[in-house]
């Protein structure tokens, strides 16, 4: 899980994997890493869950945990612009340091739409790179199996 | 190939100088050596030539090592390359250690290790025949435990002498922190295999990036309480272990080897490796080499077989000790059975109290003294306490004693108790004999008084008749006269003479005295006859003049009829010249 801090990548994996949300924000230090099977197009799929810390100025990010993984899912926060330049920042980052790898943009917090500052701007430069998006939530859960689901089937094809 | 030339260069015309001999032979040289020569020619620029030459080798170098080692000529050939290999190995090494350390992982040392291995597994076999064989108290106690709990000996051995043990062992894709394979040993609780891998990978990469180690380094050991992770690393994979307790190098060295191992079987598995772990299935079994473990030997205790010593003499010595004081008391049981025994004792209980052995019970005073029991046993009499209840017992023994003691019996007169019988024997004196049979009776134990034939009463008569009868009043030769000393005998017959009257009639009926007058055989038998009435009259009036009724007086001669003795010698003579005494019962 890869993305701003604050972007909702904790929720998200806690809403995968354990299927419960906390309104309560706990910032991630280090890496924790959770696992969860599935099962895509009739393969039987086991995710290992890297759920990194978000970079802020207290930690930085260590591209390490990046090498080796199979794919990663770019998280954003709809509601702050910052979050979403960030993970083209971080996109870019990742080409460099691992080389290009399955992702796909995860804009978390669609239940706070109303709130988003996601501008035609921003919007039109990931449809450019023609990247996967998908807006979700993990407060109600929306979209937050398809999600993974999805970067699976990237990964395996 | 060599370029080869493709015309046949023109022999240049000779020198004109030359005879032209030579310039023929030349030419004619040429016509006919041509072909040959520029063969030659080309042979050398190959030979010549260190790229042509290099060429055609190249082309022929691998055939012709093929060849030479189906010629089974390997020895020589390796030998000859045996130099050169050395060479460029020292020479890689030199400029890129990694690569031969890369290309040598999965065999390097395992002729060291497997030395190593085969001593620990022999040791491990060796300590468990001797503990599953021990006899030993704790290794029976540790199996007392072992069926109590349900746990195997050896799972009880190994908890109480536990060293270390391998609990998990992780096999972990380097690049990827995903997890190839996990072993676990019995009973452990396992973490997910793919989460601590990742983990693991994770503090990995965290420790080198923070840190900037070496790529290929990381972390080798983490502790945490009492559980350690040895992390070894490989080329491709990484292999971790939790152990419990403090293990030893050797572990590490498995490890090595173990993973050593699993990227030489693996190696192509390894490099290729897109996630799907099912080709590392049967990896676990080599995992499992790795899940050791160790017990504590105890300590030699020093001084063992003194201690043992000591207390196996210390056993004895209490052994003894007590053995001897039940010995003791057994003698001193005995003496108890003996007292009982005894007439007029009864001994009720035997204690040791305070260092004495106290016997409880009851005693006759006619009884036996038990103290002269103590010394016939040889116990020590000061060892000896008696309290006994005096009684009356009814021993026959004592019945009797006491018989004598109260009746005090006159001299030729026995006393004898059978079961409640006073047996009077002898000739007691009538009034004694009356007496003894009032006084008897009132004595404990005694219910009957027996004098034999004749009571009391009886008796009197029979022993005064019996006088009676045994007296012999003798005479002078042919005289019928009363010397005074037989007079004084016939006085002395008087109380014979009462009693034997007296006696009651319904015992004896009307007795009669009858004196006997007899004669020696001496003068004639008509003589003898009236000699011996006038003997036997004389007596009789002897006595009637005591106050004798004269009914109870007979006076009879019989001569020489019934003689006392035989007239052998003259004191029988004289004894036949006699009067005595018959008592006969009268005629109602």
């Amino acid at each position: 899980m890869l993305g701003s801090f604050g972007v909702g990548k904790t929720s998200l994996v806690r809403r995968y994997v354990e299927s419960i949300y906390d309104d309560v924000y706990h910032t991630t230090v280090g890496v924790k890493i959770d696992k969860r099977s599935l099962q895509v197009d009739g393969t039987d799929v086991t995710l290992v869950l890297w759920d990194l810390y978000g970079e802020d100025e207290f930690q930085k990010m260590r591209w390490s945990y990046l090498r080796g993984s199979s794919g990663y899912l770019l998280v954003a926060d709809g509601t702050r612009r910052a979050s979403l330049e960030k993970a083209l920042a971080l996109e870019q980052k990742v080409r460099e340091e691992v080389g290009k790898i399955p992702f796909i943009l995860v804009i978390n917090k669609s239940d706070l739409i109303q709130e988003w500052e996601l501008d035609p701007t921003l919007e039109a430069q990931f449809i450019a790179k023609e990247w996967s998006i998908l807006r979700c939530s993990a407060k109600n859960g929306e979209n937050v199996e398809e999600a993974f689901v999805q970067l699976t089937r990237k990964i395996l094809a | 190939m060599a370029d080869t030339p493709k015309t046949r260069v023109p022999l240049e015309p000779a020198d004109d100088s030359s005879a032209n001999g030579t310039g023929s032979l030349d030419e004619l040289r040429h016509l006919i050596l041509a072909p040959e020569q520029e063969a030659l020619e080309r042979l050398h620029h190959r030979v010549a030539n260190p790229e042509a030459r290099t060429e055609d080798v190249s082309s022929v170098v691998a055939e012709a090592i093929q060849r030479r080692r189906d010629q089974g000529g390997d020895s020589a050939l390796s030998d000859a390359l045996a130099p050169t290999i050395e060479s460029a190995l020292r020479e890689s090494v030199r400029k890129d250690p990694a690569t031969l350390a890369d290309a040598l992982f999965p065999v390097m040392g395992p002729a060291i290790r497997r030395s190593i291995l085969e001593t620990l597994r022999s040791f491990l076999e060796s300590f468990n025949q001797i503990m599953d064989q021990s006899l030993s108290w704790q290794g029976l106690k540790w199996r007392i435990e072992g069926l109590r709990t349900g746990r195997s000996f050896t799972e009880v051995v190994l908890l109480h002498s536990l060293v270390f043990r391998v609990e998990q062992v992780f096999l972990i894709h380097k690049k990827t922190g995903l997890s190839l394979g996990h072993a676990a040993a019995p009973s452990v609780a396992m973490q997910d295999p793919s989460l601590v891998s990742g983990m693991l990978s994770a503090i990995q990469d965290f420790v080198r990036d923070s840190f900037h180690g070496q790529s290929g380094q990381g972390i080798e050991r983490m502790n945490v309480g009492d559980l350690d992770v040895w992390v070894e690393n490989g080329p491709y994979a990484i292999l971790a272990t939790v152990i419990r307790g403090v293990a030893p190098r050797a572990l590490r060295d498995r490890m090595a080897e173990v993973l050593e191992n699993i990227h030489r079987e693996y190696s192509e598995q390894l490099d290729r490796f897109n996630g799907d772990a099912a080709p590392f299935v049967t990896v676990n079994r080599e995992l499992s080499r790795c899940l050791e473990l160790q017990y504590k030997e105890e300590p030699k205790r020093k001084g063992n077989g003194y201690v043992w010593a000591a207390a196996g003499l210390l056993l004895l010595l209490l052994g003894g000790w007590i053995g001897w004081r039940q010995w003791h008391f057994y003698r001193w049981s005995q003496l108890a059975e003996t007292l009982r025994e005894q007439p007029g004792l009864v001994i009720t209980s035997l204690a040791r109290e305070r260092g004495r052995f106290v016997m409880r019970g009851m005693r006759d005073p006619l009884a036996a003294d038990p103290g002269q029991f103590v010394k016939a046993a040889g116990l020590d009499a000061a060892k000896a306490e008696f309290h006994l209840s005096s009684y009356y017992a009814l021993d026959d023994a004592i019945v009797q004693q006491r018989a004598v003691a109260v009746l005090a019996p006159p001299n030729g007169v026995s006393l004898a108790v059978n079961e409640g019988v006073l047996h009077v024997s002898g000739e007691p004196p009538v009034e004694w004999a009356k007496n003894a049979r009032e006084r008897a009776l009132l004595l404990p134990g005694i219910r009957v008084v027996d004098f034999g034939k004749f009571g009391p009463e009886q008796m009197g008569f029979e022993r005064a008749k019996k006088d009676l009868q045994g007296v012999v009043i003798k005479f002078q030769i042919a005289s019928a006269a009363l010397s005074g000393e037989q007079r004084a005998k016939l006085k002395a017959l008087l109380p014979n003479l009462k009693q034997v009257l007296n006696a009651p009639v319904e015992l004896h009926g009307n007795p009669v005295i009858e004196v006997v007058g007899h004669s020696d055989s001496t003068g004639a038998e008509a003589t003898n006859q009236t000699l011996s009435q006038r003997r036997a009259d004389r007596v009789a009036w002897e006595i009637l003049q005591f106050g004798i009724a004269d009914k109870n007086v007979k006076a009879a001669g019989v001569a020489t009829t019934e003689p006392l003795r035989s007239e052998d010698t003259e004191e029988n003579r004289q004894y036949n010249r006699s009067v005595t005494f018959r008592l006969t019962a009268a005629q109602p």
